[in-house]
């Protein structure tokens, strides 16, 4: 069957990709910028995301009911009753089941049962849904590699405390 | 329960006169007789007594275990249309009519004003409460609650496990009956039962005189013991003997039990009518059964018709004799009176109000015969059957009332609107919430009501190109080799087979289309090209996959697996969509969220589990093809049918000869799977978009759904594309579309169209 042609990389290809690159890092810190006129290929070619990326999805007010539910979990983990507090976040992740803060909240629950590997779903999937940047970008990764380590996967978890500290850097720019 | 001392055999001889010897013979013989009867009556009586204790003692107060549909959680915000909520209402017991009753609501065209009875959820108990919202452009605005952002609707009960002696009970505890029950029952039915022993014979000669009077037996005269006794123990029949045993085993209960247990036991045991095959017993389920609230929030009008049913629940029925049942009741509310139990007021207010028991709660059995079915199947791998029946579980499950009616709905009138002769077609529909797994409705048939194959979970089908997105997966979970613009040839093609024929796959209206995009392939359903990449993925590592996501296919590593030979139940279909649909997180389906013993003790929680597949790159470029498949692929019908399409993702699919007629959609919030055929697998001239689709939409288009717009996940980057040739471009190129990659897998080439622009202009015209 016929593939993707892959004949050696076009001459503008290599200068795309370069400054593709360039344009990355560009986003991260004072880079020199890339000639205008190269680097205008390489924009050119990308598209914005046919529907928003939700990485940087900016969230509503949150829903008052998630939030009385959010809260009664709280109070219920407080109290130790860690059962309860499930079972009030899966009531919350029933109304708003992409909500990265539940999400996250549900794998700290999780954690604090004992449960690594639903500790560290959870926190992938808030990870998938939320910022990536920030605060809860740090919660997701430091619940993940936690979870990695109390299941002894080492090098994962070591993985998951790398990608831990890019949490810091601000996200790259979508267009 | 202590049991007291047997009591001593009750034989007693008389003593024979002496007289003439003809005499003597006579009496010898009458005493003989007297004798006979004294000694066999008093083992009888013994026994009598011995069987009352025992059997009150040891009587199991079987309970029914009951399902319950999932609650519904009002909050503002929730999609809701009015016409579901009324459902939604009706489905937990709730009738239209005053508010300020506990279990009626009100409507006022978008308003709502709902009195809800209260409830004992696995997570707490919530009491009785008012609540008033609105609901304008079918969005829930909350506008009196209890302080409280969400409520939860009581769940509606949608079934019950009957234990074996088939009696349908919800036990009460004495202290949890309303007062003027208890007062009541006593009020009407015994007013001595404080005082006597088990026996009112002051009650039982005015009963005899007014029975005397009257020429016939109308008065019973009967205690609540006896009452009892010939509820639990013995037949309906009217005979001297059986009066004799029941007046043995009433003293003896009385002698035995104190009058509190006595009097909880007639509360929870005494027949107040039939649900279907199934016999109504006790106040408890009755008030249940037909007023929908729980026994603790009847007001006295309703506490007066049951207590006046307990005389005889068929000839006071209230559906059937509603006259006569209303009389009886009136008649009860003045005995209530006239012994201080109510005032006037009250007295006045309850004879006027209507008796407030509808039709509808008198048939609630044999609805959702199919879920039922699957719930009781998940429940037996986890339990015995023995622990389920007569133990009084609450059983939650994951049914969406309105959903379900909505499901029913459209297979019946989709079926009736694509077939070609009526009543050929037969159908299942399986929906559920793609994150949780949660199954919200099930139809195994397309008449709703019949209990029998259960289609959604038995009917092993062809899939047909249903497979296809499985297939693609694996495609593109290997970005170095294909991404969504890779070109595929759609061109005959001949497949040798060991030992057979060689196989020579066709597309569905025989023509090839040459060179064309995986993601064409995928969205038209192109067979020639599908296979083609079959064989270079292989037909193992499909069956692989198809079991990582928890179905076994069963069927032998033929290419023809890649064009869907292979049968799966409606089921199985949406266990294999579901992590598609869930962006990546598998999770079993479900019926069953928690299961609560008659304590209200949970032994049995299902909790919401996430398992993440690999390829979650892969997975989202998949569902930018089954986007594409529904906005330009062989689902684009779809636009004509469903007004505002939140962003719908899908996969027809019909099998040869066309036998079998499937769709597969989801949105952010339903995956719905429809499957249609014949039973007898003969060729119905159906296909996945004329056939199966309508009932999709049918249902779909009567769903609440939100927008969907899945994230991308980190490693995904989008490109202009010169479609469908597998260039980059830039936006202002004609034809150039966006298409996701794998980081890193987007072509290399540059559109003839990028390269004349960047040459001929400077930068800064362009």
């Amino acid at each position: 069957m016929d593939k993707r042609p892959r004949e050696g990389m076009s001459r503008y290809w290599q200068t795309v990709s370069v400054l593709a690159l360039g344009a990355l890092l560009g986003a991260c810190a004072a880079q020199p910028p890339a000639p205008v006129e190269d680097r205008s290929v390489a924009e050119e070619v990308r598209a914005p995301a046919a529907e928003q990326a939700s990485g940087l999805q900016v969230y509503p007010l949150r829903n008052p009911a998630v939030t009385e539910l959010a809260d009664a979990a709280g109070a219920a983990e407080n109290a130790g009753d860690l059962d309860r507090a499930t079972i009030l976040l899966e009531r919350a992740l029933r109304i708003e089941p992409r909500d990265p803060e539940l999400l996250q909240y549900m794998a700290e629950v999780q954690l604090e049962k004992g449960v690594w590997d639903q500790a560290e779903n959870y926190a992938s999937r808030s990870f998938d849904v939320g910022p990536r940047v920030g605060e809860l970008c740090q919660r997701n990764w430091r619940t993940i590699a936690l979870a990695r380590e109390r299941q002894g996967r080492d090098d994962a978890a070591r993985r998951a405390r790398e990608r831990l500290a890019q949490c810091q850097v601000e996200a790259p720019e979508r267009f | 329960m202590t049991r007291k001392k047997r009591p001593a055999r009750k034989g007693k001889r008389s003593r024979a006169p002496r007289d003439s010897s003809m005499r003597r013979v006579g009496v010898g013989l009458l005493l003989f007789v007297l004798g006979l009867g004294a000694g066999l009556l008093g083992p009888w009586v013994w026994w009598l007594d011995r069987e009352a204790g025992l059997r009150f003692a040891d009587r199991q107060l079987s309970q029914s275990s009951r399902v319950y549909a999932r609650p519904l959680e009002l909050h503002d915000g929730l999609g809701l249309a009015s016409s579901d909520l009324v459902v939604e209402l009706e489905a937990a017991g709730l009738r239209r009519g005053d508010a300020r009753r506990v279990g009626h609501y009100s409507r006022d065209g978008n308003r709502f004003d709902i009195h809800l009875p209260g409830f004992r959820f696995a997570d707490g108990d919530q009491p009785p409460e008012r609540v008033q919202l609105d609901l304008s452009g079918d969005r829930v605005r909350l506008t009196r609650s209890n302080g409280s952002a969400l409520v939860r609707v009581p769940p509606a009960e949608i079934g019950s496990l009957m234990p074996l002696d088939d009696r349908d009970r919800t036990v009460v505890a004495l202290a949890d009956f309303p007062p003027l029950l208890v007062t009541g029952v006593q009020a009407v039915e015994d007013r001595q039962f404080r005082h006597h022993h088990g026996l009112d014979p002051r009650g039982m000669l005015r009963a005899a005189w007014i029975n005397l009077r009257h020429g016939r037996v109308s008065q019973g005269g009967s205690t609540i013991t006896q009452q009892l006794v010939k509820n639990l123990f013995l037949t309906p029949d009217r005979s001297f003997v059986r009066k004799f045993n029941e007046a043995v085993m009433a003293l003896s209960l009385e002698r035995r039990f104190s009058k509190g247990e006595i009097l909880e036991a007639y509360l929870n045991e005494v027949y107040l009518g039939q649900d279907g095959a199934h016999a109504i017993h006790g106040f408890g389920r009755a008030s249940e059964f037909y007023f929908g609230v729980p026994v603790q929030s009847l007001d006295a009008a309703q506490i007066a018709l049951l207590v006046g049913m307990a005389r005889g629940a068929s000839w006071y029925h209230p559906v059937r004799n509603p006259e006569r049942a209303k009389a009886r009741r009136n008649q009860v509310l003045g005995m209530f009176l006239e012994t201080g139990l109510i005032d006037q007021v009250v007295h006045d207010r309850s004879v006027a109000t209507g008796l407030g028991v509808s039709a509808a709660s008198v048939r609630r059995s044999s609805r959702h015969a199919a879920f039922i079915d699957l719930v009781r199947r998940q429940l037996r791998a986890d339990y015995r059957d023995r622990d389920l029946r007569g133990t009084g579980l609450r059983i939650f499950t994951t049914l969406s009332p309105s959903a379900q009616q909505q499901a029913e709905r459209a297979l019946r009138v989709g079926l009736g609107r694509v077939e070609r002769e009526a009543g050929e077609l037969q159908g299942a529909i399986v929906l559920a919430e793609p994150a949780t797994g949660e199954l919200r409705a099930l139809v195994g048939d397309r008449h709703s009501g019949r209990a029998g194959f259960n289609r959604a979970l038995d009917a092993r089908r062809s899939v047909g190109s249903v497979i296809k997105p499985f297939l693609y997966l694996l495609a593109l979970a290997d970005p170095q080799r294909f991404t969504l613009v890779t070109p595929l040839e759609d061109e005959p093609l001949s497949v040798p087979i060991p030992g057979h024929e060689p196989w020579q796959p066709r597309n569905h209206d025989g023509t090839s289309q040459g060179t064309v995009p995986l993601m064409e392939a995928l969205a038209m359903s192109y067979n020639q090209a599908t296979v083609r990449l079959g064989l270079e993925i292989g037909v193992a590592p499909l069956l692989r996959l198809m079991e990582q996501l928890g179905v076994v296919p069963g069927t032998d590593p033929h290419p023809s697996v890649f064009l869907g030979a292979v049968s799966l139940t409606p089921m199985q279909v949406t266990q294999l969509y579901q992590p598609l649909a869930a962006e990546g997180y598998s999770t079993t389906l479900k019926a069953i969220g928690e299961v609560v013993d008659a304590n209200g003790r949970s032994i049995g929680r299902y909790p919401m589990r996430l398992r993440p597949i690999r390829d979650r790159e892969a997975l989202s470029l998949l569902d930018f093809g089954l986007r594409h498949a529904i906005t330009d692929g062989t689902g684009r019908s779809l636009s004509g049918m469903i007004a505002n399409d939140p962003g719908i993702r899908g996969k027809t699919g019909t099998t040869n000869d066309r036998r079998d007629a499937w769709f597969v959609g989801y949105t952010r919030d339903w995956l719905g799977v429809v499957w249609v055929g014949r039973d007898d697998h003969a060729p119905a001239g159906i296909g996945g978009a004329s056939s199966a689709l309508p009932v999709w939409a049918e249902l779909f288009a009567a769903l609440p759904m939100r927008d969907y717009s899945p994230g991308w996940p980190e490693g995904v980057e989008w490109y202009w594309i010169d479609w469908p040739a597998p260039l980059l471009a830039r936006e202002s190129c004609a034809g150039a579309v966006a298409i996701p990659f794998v980081a890193g897998s987007q072509p290399t080439e540059l559109s003839p169209c990028m390269d004349e622009g960047s040459r001929r202009r400077p930068f800064w015209r362009r």
